[in-house]
């Protein structure tokens, strides 16, 4: 899976996610996976043009300051052979507290592997650090890698340096890097550019390369184009194609292709209108801060516009809700666990105001949403829903 | 026959203009709820509102909810009336163009403590609707953000970012307030952190490449 998209697919599950501004459960981690289903025509540098049929899974999590992509790739060629390529690759950020205002440090580690009909193999296992700077609307980085690759053989070392630059401007992004890669006694230069697109339910994705100051990987200017329809929440459609120059890292020899395909999607997550669960709640008959009471909310949407309301109360005889799609009627919640509190109750998408009400005490907040002044000498927990 | 119009239709009219305006009047129920010294006062932000063309139903959940929360009803009033208030300058700043959902929203960004001028540049760079851009907007400064630091960067992330990208910003400022970032802090580095490709390691692959 291209990474921008994997990026943009953990940024719309988070839409969905987000609720308070969309609330997002407190552990923060999503996890998101699409399959890849296409055909192509293909022909590597040195063999003959061959249709091919593709399947190709891809899971990303994403985390506090960190993400894993998994992913592989089944072919089958019109001869009947079958190749299997499998790649996890994984990115630290630091914490925006450990460097200057505009820098970021970034560790990845990948590492994978890819097999042709049972008798070519390879494996590679790098790690690389960026430091990247940052501003409105541009960047730049610098960057070494540094591992080991295997081609059946004794692993030979990995050594890459590179720098980049990327300007964004509107729903357009332009990139340009320059890298020097040492692999075993293989060198060479790559000078890269990219561009991403998007508009509406399309994006395109181009870029156009050249090898330069080369030491048997080749030489020669590559271009690749893709683009993707987005077809409903879990659909796509993406049509590819061009030139790719040999990697000796991962072992993947120069072709040119052509393929079209559809992407499918996970569901999105559900929303969630947490917050931070162990943040405590006022107590609810005193009124003010007891120990031991804790509430939270979640809201779930349906499709159908109902949501349910779960409140989850610790010590509580009765619980009751009351915003503005309620008309701000206490709505009595029914007990389904423990500390479990629920109902389902109409609520349009967009944004609104609510409060829980523990054993007939103040209107409170739940804990780990945002919330306000609501005005009237107390706060109002802020809901919003996609 | 010109006599005859003039008699049925001017009473015919009449009946009608006064139908309506008792129609205009006509109580919401729920305001049943208010007490008797509450509801005039309350009613006549809200009639005030609809001649300006202002949403209503907001203001009449905000007497709802102070109703809900036995609040005297000056406090109500004092209440429905900032609001009101809000949605005006909300209007004035996204322009006569804008839904109510963007109003509420930018009434509610404006309560926070936001500008008008901030409202107008987001309407300024961003073509799309404006409700989460402006919810953020509240939702930061609720967190504490500064309304400085807070409006500069929802205007940074708006003229590029979609609605998901500007919800992600606001789960990756809550993160990093978490961790221990001052709140300005948090707020400035994930504006700028939007840019950064996630994953590095991944980011070769391109859709249907064999």
């Amino acid at each position: 899976m291209r990474p921008a998209a994997a990026a943009r697919h953990v940024r719309t599950a988070f839409l969905a996610a987000a609720t308070s501004l969309v609330g997002v459960r407190a552990p923060a981690a999503q996890t998101t996976g699409t399959i890849d289903v296409g055909v192509s025509t293909v022909r590597y540098d040195g063999f003959r043009p061959s249709g091919a049929g593709s399947l190709t899974p891809a899971l990303t999590w994403a985390g506090t300051g960190a993400a894993v992509t998994a992913r592989g790739t089944y072919l089958r060629f019109e001869s009947g052979r079958r190749s299997l390529q499998g790649l996890v690759a994984a990115s630290l950020f630091t914490p925006p507290s450990l460097l200057p205002q505009r820098w970021r440090g970034e560790l990845s580690l990948s590492g994978g592997g890819s097999n042709y009909a049972d008798f070519a193999s390879f494996w590679h296992a790098t790690g690389e650090a960026r430091l990247h700077f940052v501003a409105a609307g541009r960047g730049a980085w610098i960057g070494g890698t540094g591992g080991r690759t295997s081609y059946g053989a004794a692993p030979r070392p990995v050594a890459v340096v590179g720098v980049g630059l990327w300007v964004r401007r509107a729903q357009v992004t332009v990139a340009a890097s320059a890298t020097r890669s040492f692999v075993g006694d293989t060198a060479y230069s790559d000078l890269g550019s990219t561009i991403h697109a998007s508009r509406g339910r399309f994006e395109l994705d181009a870029s156009l390369a050249a090898r330069v100051s080369s030491r048997g990987a080749g030489h020669g200017v590559h271009g690749e184009a893709g683009t993707t329809f987005t077809l409903g929440e879990r659909t796509a459609l993406f049509v590819s194609g061009g030139r790719y120059p040999t990697d000796p890292v991962s072992g993947s020899v120069a072709g040119r292709y052509a393929s079209a395909g559809l992407r499918l999607r996970t569901a999105l997550p559900r929303p969630h209108a947490i917050r931070d669960p162990h943040l405590p709640s006022r107590s609810p008959a005193a009124g003010d801060g007891g120990v031991g009471y804790t509430t939270r909310l979640e809201v779930d949407p349906n499709p159908d516009g109902s949501a349910r309301v779960v409140v989850h109360a610790l010590v509580a005889t009765t619980v009751e809700v009351a915003g503005d799609f309620t008309d701000w009627q206490p709505v009595t919640l029914r007990r389904t666990g423990e500390d479990k509190w629920e109902s389902v109750l109409h609520i349009p998408s967009g944004v609104h105001r609510v409060n829980v009400r523990i054993d007939g005490g103040r209107w409170t907040a739940p804990a780990g949403m945002a919330r306000a002044e609501d005005e009237f000498g107390g706060e109002v927990g802020i809901v919003a829903v996609p | 026959m010109t006599r005859a119009f003039i008699h049925t239709a001017v009473p015919l009219l009449a009946a009608m203009l006064v139908a309506g305006r008792a129609a205009a009047q006509q109580i919401d129920p729920r305001l049943e709820r208010l007490d008797a010294a509450t509801r005039p006062a309350v009613l006549a932000l809200v009639d005030s509102a609809r001649r300006d063309l202002l949403p209503t139903e907001p203001l009449v959940q905000r007497a709802l909810e102070g109703a809900t929360k036995r609040a005297s009803g000056d406090v109500i009033v004092a209440a429905v009336r900032r609001l009101a208030v809000d949605l005006g300058h909300a209007r004035q700043a996204l322009g006569s163009t804008a839904s109510p959902a963007e109003l509420s929203a930018g009434a509610a960004a404006l309560h926070a403590g936001a500008s008008q001028t901030t409202l107008a540049e987001l309407r300024h760079v961003r073509g799309e609707p404006l409700i989460v851009p402006l919810a953020v907007l509240a939702d930061l400064v609720a967190s504490g953000v500064p309304v400085d630091s807070a409006a500069a960067a929802v205007l940074s992330l708006a003229r590029r970012a979609r609605d998901a990208d500007l919800v992600e910003f606001r789960r990756a400022v809550e993160r990093d307030i978490a961790l221990g970032a001052p709140p300005a802090a948090a707020t400035a580095a994930a504006a700028t952190a939007q840019s950064v490709d996630v994953n590095a390691g991944a980011r070769q692959q391109r859709p249907g490449r064999p």
